[in-house]
């Protein structure tokens, strides 16, 4: 086993965990204002949302680049007064992994909140609840599995990004080397072993997942 | 005391509307999509008019001009939704105990307790709304909404999602639970002319978001002023008249070839008017009874129902519809005659302005 180097395996679960946490707490009062509100701005978000589902990679990593890279405004900010750099480092992955996964979370939690009646949250307003309450009351248990859906989506798109991630981080051998990355290296280098034991962690995760959403849709069919 | 004025426009469609209610159960009758469900929510601040204002009580819940717009959750109206909304994630209890943040704690499962026994639902404390019959959810809404205390209560079509047959001793139940709990201003939409006849004191007529008329149920059936609220009351003879006398207690009318009497109720007269006669308000002839307003009639259809029978007529160039019961007059389903004599009661007649 000299040739597995487990590094990829534990930036990517680390990558993909804040990843995740962060989509949810960004992508949640998004999703519950897309759920909720109408007009023009309202589809402008929602399709902004949807963006990074249909762009290459790579074009969303180009961008990426443009805005937080050390020439731009934001990245020059952040490396001069925090000392943050965000460009080839795993800052970076994790923000590249957070806006591919990020559309997902939305997407999901969206539909479960456009399920909830707005008679529920009438009620509960008429009994004299206030608004952020009421989501932690009433939205939050009866959209639950609809979240944990969106949530587990997002952790594995985040978990097997390749080209937004190479784009921003790149690829240094522990420091930003990702899953991904790791086996598109080690097929490279002809290290068959690294390759197929990534391949194998990666595919059963996807399993795992897809399992437990289908067994949380059918439970949200039954009610 | 509830006042009520206001005004909002949602696409095509203006609401406006002003009324004033006091104890006692309004019922808000009207057609779907007349406006009835958008008043309730615009008084209780889930809607916000674009002008007027809404007091209770004394108390200003919203004005327009004093930019006065009082949360719903602070002005403690109970509203009963039409599906109840009961929240499916929790129990009857939990259900019931939503509202009663405000109260003591240790007050909460008292009262908790005390309202399951009185609304029935003791045993069901710890099932989910899915598991309980419709009864029984209505019942669990009207306690969740009653153990707050509101000084206003909601009904909204409270009857509609229940199966016909046990709709009727429902009905009975829960005015009668409403009536031995709550002591306030109770406001009822329905579409149901019946249920609001049955349930009601005050009747308030809506159609295409304007209120018409308001006032004693008795009053609503008997005297609708206009066209709209006699259709919406289930009038189904309605023709335009002429006015060819005036006497003290009668006027004498043509309509076509029909010329008859109606009371003179004393409203103002015009050239053009119309004349409503309910279904079940015409008689079929008989000598020892009616001697005024009898007319020879040809029956064009009969319809018969379950307990009554529909005969359409032809009288002196008018249409009539009226309704027999099967029971007072079981010959007229088998005659094969097609001519009847009609009596038009004159005291049921009533005269509307003629809007054309």
């Amino acid at each position: 086993m000299n040739n597995v180097n487990l590094f990829p395996l534990y930036l990517s679960f680390r990558v993909a965990f804040t990843a995740t946490l962060i989509s949810f707490l960004f992508g949640l009062p998004v999703a519950y204002f897309l759920s909720r509100g109408r007009g023009k701005a309202v589809d402008f978000v929602d399709t902004l949302t949807n963006l990074p589902v249909v762009l290459p990679p790579t074009v969303l990593g180009y961008y990426l680049l443009v805005l937080l890279g050390r020439q731009s405004p934001i990245g020059a900010f952040l490396e001069n007064n925090f000392d943050i750099r965000i460009v080839f480092t795993p800052t970076g992955a994790i923000i590249a992994s957070t806006v591919v996964s990020i559309p997902y979370l939305i997407k999901a939690s969206k539909t479960a909140f456009l399920e909830i009646n707005e008679d529920y949250l009438n009620a509960a307003r008429l009994l004299g609840r206030g608004e952020l309450n009421i989501f932690i009351t009433v939205v939050m248990p009866i959209a639950w599995r609809g979240i944990v859906a969106g949530l587990t989506m997002s952790f594995v798109r985040a978990l097997g990004d390749f080209g937004t991630t190479l784009m921003v981080s790149g690829s240094i051998p522990n420091k930003t080397m990702t899953m991904p990355i790791a086996i598109y290296d080690a097929l490279q280098a002809g290290n068959k072993e690294m390759a197929n034991l990534l391949v194998l962690i990666m595919t059963s995760i996807a399993i795992i997942v897809l399992f437990t959403i289908s067994q949380l849709e059918r439970k949200m069919k039954k009610g | 005391m509830l006042e009520v004025s206001l005004k909002k426009t949602l696409g095509k469609f203006t609401l406006q509307s002003s009324f004033t209610a006091d104890k006692g159960v309004l019922g808000i009758l009207g057609a779907s999509g007349c406006g009835k469900s958008m008043t309730l929510k615009c008084i209780s601040g889930l809607q916000t008019p674009d002008e007027g204002s809404i007091r209770l009580n004394g108390a200003l819940l919203f004005s327009s001009e004093s930019k006065v717009n009082i949360p719903s959750r602070e002005r403690n109206i109970g509203y009963v939704f039409q599906n109840y909304a009961l929240f499916p994630h929790l129990t009857v209890k939990q259900n019931i105990a939503y509202g009663m943040k405000h109260f003591e704690k240790s007050q909460r499962a008292q009262k908790v307790t005390h309202m399951i026994e009185k609304m029935q639902l003791k045993g069901l404390e710890h099932h989910y709304p899915s598991q309980l019959s419709g009864g029984q959810q209505q019942r669990t809404a009207l306690a969740r909404t009653l153990i707050t205390e509101p000084d206003l209560l909601f009904l909204d079509e409270p009857f509609s999602a229940l199966d016909s047959h046990i709709k009727y001793l429902l009905e009975k139940e829960l005015m009668k639970i409403i009536k031995e709990n709550f002591n306030g201003i109770v406001l009822l939409v329905t579409h149901n002319i019946e249920e609001a006849y049955r349930i009601c004191d005050q009747i308030m007529i809506m159609d295409d978001g304007q209120n018409l008329q308001l006032g004693p149920k008795e009053d609503i059936i008997s005297k609708p002023i206009n066209l709209t609220t006699a259709r919406i009351t289930g009038c189904k003879n309605i023709l335009d008249v002429s006015i060819l006398e005036e006497h003290k207690d009668y006027l004498l009318l043509k309509s076509n070839a029909l010329i008859f009497k109606a009371a003179n109720n004393q409203i103002p007269l015009s050239d053009s008017m119309l004349a409503g006669i309910r279904a079940h308000h015409l008689r079929l002839y008989s000598e020892k009874s009616h001697k005024d307003n009898v007319f020879d009639c040809e029956i064009m259809e009969k319809i018969e129902g379950v307990f009554s029978t529909t005969i359409i007529v032809n009288c002196g160039g008018n249409v009539l519809q009226l309704e027999i019961a099967k029971a007072s007059c079981p010959h007229i389903s088998e005659s094969n005659n097609n001519k009847i004599k009609l009596h038009i009661p004159m005291k049921h007649v009533f005269l509307m302005e003629n809007e054309l």
